[in-house]
């Protein structure tokens, strides 16, 4: 298991944060997501074996944000 | 969170008519409300009379009072909705390249605004029928709190303008375990922002709704506070909800600037709160105080100015009514002691929640009556402030 923070400079609200911790329902080997939009991050703590940055990316990508690695 | 494509079988011109028609029988009610009030608890023997008697309340002036007050929050909570909305629009077009609008019902979060508050008073009115006044916010407790949350409305309504990243803070984050709760019980609606700000009105009730809270104070029973609070929140939500709904399908019109709309309602409101909280502080730097000289009240009601102010030597008369303080300023000896007096006559507002901040004087008058306070010296040139217990009636002492 890995913490890995990505910058989401384009949230806009708390409810955006709300969006993204939905992810941790989503993503397989995923233990857990802590996004803050007064830190404009999202801390995620996963199995690298079974996820990688990439697919990261693209599930933040398709729930509307860039993220982009810390 | 679901989204349902509007349907467009009643045209919403047809609905804000409706409102419109609505909101003109609310008004009405609200301007003969003395008529409808004037039944005296102490009078009706029935519990049922009583709780009748609240839910009247609630629905005429309560409605009307309380959405001045806490329109604010309710305006918060479906700004947060349909902030949310309008971004999924954004990505759904981009991705779609969908050009029909579709926005989720303005309808739910409202209702579960109202809910909460309903229910929130409720429990509420049984706290008060159990701990009698412990429970009573000072005004200048309620003042801060007006301060705080009128910053805390304006800082968010900037943040929603865009105008600087710093008034990112403004916005609420719930809790994690909070939201992991929500996320799996009720998964893809935004629930907690409106039941959340919903139960938050109980922090800052209106004068009436204050009022209302006394009585639930003196049932002395649980049962009974709750129902009271329960019968008359019940009666504020309609009025609450047909406007808050008429003023979100108003902005589905305006679908481009909705955002921008929503943010100037909560801005607006902002200010009205926080001059509200500076006004139950008794600071010359409120808008009404600065103002009052600008627009001399006198003219405006001539016939409560024309009566005499002074009755006798070192008394002077100040007229409590439904729409405040007449007149609003009261000409003083100065150097000398005097007694105010307060009079009421069928007055059933917030007006009668009375305070004057610079003596920490306050007090809930009686519907009918004359209260006599006594007002100690003042410089020549002061002014002494007084307003009612939410900041929005407001008058002044001017001392010559």
């Amino acid at each position: 298991m890995i913490k890995k923070t990505f910058r989401i400079p384009d949230m806009t609200c708390s409810n955006c944060a709300m969006k993204l911790e939905s992810l941790e329902d989503m993503l397989k080997g995923v233990k857990e997501i802590k996004a803050s939009y007064h830190r404009l991050e999202m801390v995620i703590e996963y199995d690298e074996s079974k996820l990688t940055d990439e697919q990261i990316i693209t599930a933040v990508k398709r729930k509307g944000y860039q993220a982009v690695a810390a | 969170m679901t989204y349902k494509k509007r349907k467009s079988s009643i045209d919403p011109v047809i609905i804000v008519m409706l409102g419109v028609v609505f909101v003109a029988i609310a008004i009405v009610l609200f301007t003969f409300q003395p008529n409808l009030t004037s039944i005296n608890f102490a009078s009706s023997s029935g519990v049922m009379s009583q709780l009748i008697v609240a839910f009247i309340t609630g629905i005429t002036t309560g409605g009307l009072s309380c959405l001045a007050v806490q329109g604010g929050l309710l305006a918060s909570s479906l700004a947060h909705q349909f902030e949310q909305d309008y971004l999924e629009q954004i990505v759904k077009s981009k991705r779609k390249k969908q050009s029909s609008a579709s926005r989720s019902s303005s309808t739910f979060p409202i209702f579960l605004f109202l809910v909460a508050k309903v229910l929130a008073y409720t429990l509420l009115g049984a706290l008060l029928g159990w701990l009698g006044s412990f429970l009573t916010l000072s005004p200048m407790t309620r003042a801060m709190l007006m301060i705080a949350i009128g910053i805390f409305m304006v800082g968010n309504a900037l943040r929603m303008f865009n105008v600087h990243p710093f008034f990112r803070y403004f916005s609420i984050e719930p809790p994690k375990f909070i939201t992991r709760y929500i996320r799996r019980t009720a998964k893809g609606t935004d629930t907690f922002t409106p039941l959340f700000l919903g139960a938050l009105t109980v922090f800052i009730p209106c004068g009436i709704t204050q009022a209302m809270m006394a009585t639930a104070l003196g049932t002395g029973s649980i049962a009974m506070g709750a129902a009271l609070m329960f019968a008359f929140t019940l009666g504020t939500s309609p009025i609450f909800f047909i406007v808050a709904y008429l003023t979100t399908e108003l902005g589905s019109r305006l679908e481009k600037f909705f955002m921008r709309f929503i943010a100037a309602v909560v801005l607006i409101l902002g200010f009205v709160t926080l001059d509200g909280g500076l006004n139950v502080l008794g600071s010359p730097l409120s808008f009404q105080n600065l103002t009052r000289n600008l627009i001399p009240s006198e003219n405006i009601s001539s016939s409560q100015a024309t009566s005499p102010q002074l009755i006798v030597e070192g008394e002077l008369v100040l007229n409590v009514q439904n729409s405040g303080y007449f007149p609003r300023t009261l000409k003083a000896p100065a150097g000398k002691d005097f007694t105010l007096n307060l009079v009421t006559d069928k007055t059933y507002s917030c007006a009668r929640d009375f305070v004057i901040p610079a003596l920490d004087y306050y007090e809930l008058l009686s519907d009918t009556g004359i209260v006599k306070v006594t007002i100690p010296a003042q410089a020549k040139g002061s002014r002494l402030f007084f307003t009612c217990s939410m900041g929005m009636y407001t008058g002044q002492i001017v001392f010559e």
